[in-house]
């Protein structure tokens, strides 16, 4: 019976072609801006973690000071520092390796000149593990010494590299002999080993991630040493930026991260250890609330077509109302008139839904597109099978909901007053 | 007993604020395989009385009963089913849906009656052929000439096998010809089907089929006349059969 009321509403619908092809428009251009919306947010969220899960991989977590990652974090951007023992780090169960970098501001000596002078002055030192440059590479980005220079390697002590203004400005080459300055009047003579790619050459890189190493590749200013050597200048101090951590084979990120967030703080380290959960947890609040205000957007516009098929349906009781009244006439109970009325403003939804999805899948491929050239991200394209069916079903009720009211007017319309409107 | 039976009934109903009296007590019998027409002039409640035989309305005051069962008494559903197995509808501008073919028209009623499609089908095409629309049963009503509209009309009253069949003027909109091809239908759905046949009509030639006539005025009763039965028989069309009633097709 049921089959013979769709081929009655579908009837009736094919009848009036184009006031149902109005009806249907006003119904898909709603649904359209909804998936399309739905799915660039998807999408968006997707290409942010997907960027996330390329820097940190499942099996990296990082350490930055507590506030950095919390609600006091700096209006600057500048991270608080924190003391750390990277040695104690290194043993705690779990953890494979693990490389910081910190940063103090030391008094440098360039080699000397000709006449004898050197060129000195206050500058930024940077203390780097050397694993930093080998093993963590998609958080460093990639990062380039100077033909005829080198990188930190292992072992590396007693040594510096410097930024590319930084060398320039102390007239130091590779191979040149610098002094720095450390805490207590230490001072330590170190051997320049590598010079930087300036910056312009080194940035750029989109595919770096969000964590590129700004700590290196772009304060051309700077000092960097072995972090070896930055402990024997200023030994272990509040001076820790952050700390990337790889876990062992096997272990669970989140397990080993709250382990060694509570051994370092039970030591004193005012750290928090930040993991790839966190940060989508994170990302993903953002974007599912700019996702819920853009569907917001385009539920006005879905509401709109929801009267606009209440108002055809208003119409097609009122001109139908003799038809109402021989259908009654030949048998028709009211919940088989309720049921032929709701099925038609159903399928009228229904139909909005199914073009209203292929345009919104359509239109957020083509923003995906646009989107991914303009910040030059590979941006992905999500087509939820969840949202889908969710649309489609919807787009059933909120016609069959627009049609509800129609439908029962038309329902309990009296068969004798139906019989005689003309 | 009687098939219908109507006693001291009376129907008002209200026009914008004024009581329109339609009927003012009537006392109606109707015998099962009769024809009766029922004539008068406009605004003499010949329609509001056939709503009463049809079950589409209750009298105000008095008694209707169908086959002893008062309809007063039964509720909105029962009176919906009890149309659909026992009363076929014929109206005079036939009131087919325009979006549907011959066949589907027909099958409409036993749709809302749970028929399945196969026997519906069957049936359907089995009474077309019975009204002389074995070759149009795909037809849309619009495809039709107004003889065949309401010849798929009869058919489609008829789909439930309902004992009595109401026609509300049903040549009122037809030529002639096309009428008297209707009447003879009607006819021989008396005679040979034992329908009791409830015609509604200002036609004479109408009124020359049925073995009874009841002319009302004002809401009452002024005659009610048995007479010979198959005096249509001596009218001009009285050899041509339902089948080839000569339509002009539209």
């Amino acid at each position: 019976m049921l089959r013979d009321f769709f081929m009655l509403a579908a009837r009736s619908i094919t009848h009036r072609k184009m006031r149902s092809w109005l009806t249907v428009i006003g119904v898909f251009i709603g649904i359209t801006a909804v998936v399309a919306l739905i799915s660039i947010g998807l999408g968006l969220d997707q290409t942010i973690k997907n960027q996330v899960e390329k820097v940190f991989g499942v099996d990296t977590f990082v350490l930055m000071s507590e506030n950095a990652f919390g609600p006091r974090q700096h209006a600057g951007g500048t991270a608080e520092e924190y003391s750390l023992d990277l040695q104690y780090l290194k043993s705690i169960a779990g953890v494979k390796v693990a490389a910081a970098v910190r940063q103090r501001t030391g008094f440098v000596q360039g080699p000397a000149k000709a006449d004898g002078t050197r060129t000195q002055g206050f500058l930024p030192v940077m203390g780097l593990s050397t694993e930093l440059t080998s093993e963590f590479q998609s958080f460093t980005g990639e990062i380039k010494a100077q033909p005829g220079g080198r990188l930190f390697a292992a072992g590396d002590d007693n040594v510096a590299i410097l930024g590319a203004d930084t060398a320039t400005r102390l007239g130091a080459k590779v191979g040149d002999s610098i002094t720095v300055g450390g805490a207590n009047d230490k001072e330590l003579t170190l051997t320049v080993i590598g010079i930087l790619v300036a910056d312009d050459a080194t940035t750029g890189n989109a595919n770096g991630g969000g964590f590129s190493a700004d700590s290196m590749g772009q304060n051309a200013d700077t000092v960097y040493v072995p972090y070896d050597t930055m402990d024997s200048l200023w030994g272990e101090g509040e001076d820790v930026l952050v700390t990337l951590v790889r876990i062992d084979p096997g272990q669970d990120v989140d397990e080993v991260a709250n382990r060694v967030e509570a051994a370092l703080r039970a030591r004193g380290s005012k750290l928090s250890a930040v993991t790839y959960t966190d940060i989508s947890d994170t990302i993903g609040t953002i974007t599912s609330t700019l996702s819920a205000f853009l569907a917001g957007i385009a539920g006005i516009a879905l509401l709109v077509g929801g009267v606009g098929v209440m108002n055809t349906m208003f119409t097609s009781v009122l001109e139908r109302t003799k038809e109402i009244g021989v259908m009654k006439a030949v048998g028709a109970k009211n919940g088989h008139i309720l049921t032929i009325f709701l099925i038609e403003s159903g399928l009228m939804g229904l139909v909005g839904g199914i073009v209203g999805t292929l345009l919104g899948l359509g239109l957020s491929v083509l923003a995906s597109t646009f989107i991914g050239r303009f910040f030059g991200v590979d941006m992905a394209v999500v087509v939820s099978p969840a949202l889908i069916l969710i649309t489609l079903f919807g787009s059933f009720s909120l016609g069959a909901f627009a049609g509800l009211w129609p439908a029962w007017r038309a329902s309990r319309l009296p068969v004798v007053d139906s019989l005689r409107y003309e | 007993m009687p098939l219908l039976d109507l006693r001291e009934v009376t129907r008002d109903y209200k026009l914008g604020n004024t009581i329109v009296r339609a009927l003012r007590g009537l006392d109606i019998n109707i015998e099962p395989g009769e024809i009766v027409a029922i004539m008068g002039p406009s605004g003499s409640g010949k329609s509001t009385l056939m709503h009463i035989l049809g079950c589409l309305d209750v009298p105000t005051s008095g008694t209707a009963q169908i086959e002893g069962t008062e309809i007063h008494s039964m509720s909105e559903r029962q009176l919906v089913a009890l149309r659909g197995r026992k009363i076929g509808f014929v109206f005079q501008t036939f009131n087919l849906m325009q979006t549907l073919s011959a066949q589907q028209n027909v099958e409409l009623p036993m749709i809302f009656q749970g028929i399945r499609k196969k026997e519906r089908a069957r049936r359907a095409k089995e009474l077309l052929e019975k009204v002389g629309l074995g070759d149009r049963i795909q037809h849309r009503p619009n495809e039709l000439s107004g003889g065949e509209r309401q010849r798929v009309a009869i058919a489609r009253a008829l789909a439930n096998n309902p004992e009595i069949l109401l026609a509300d003027e049903p040549t009122g909109n037809l030529d002639s010809e096309s009428g008297a091809t209707i009447l003879e239908l009607l006819r021989k759905l008396s005679a040979d089907d034992g329908k009791t046949v409830i015609i509604v009509t200002h036609d004479p030639d109408a009124a020359a089929i049925a073995g009874r006539i009841i002319r009302l005025h004002d809401g009452h009763v002024t005659e009610d006349k048995r007479q010979p039965t198959g005096g249509f028989q001596n009218a001009a069309f009285a050899t041509g059969t339902a089948a080839d009633g000569g339509d002009a097709h539209a």
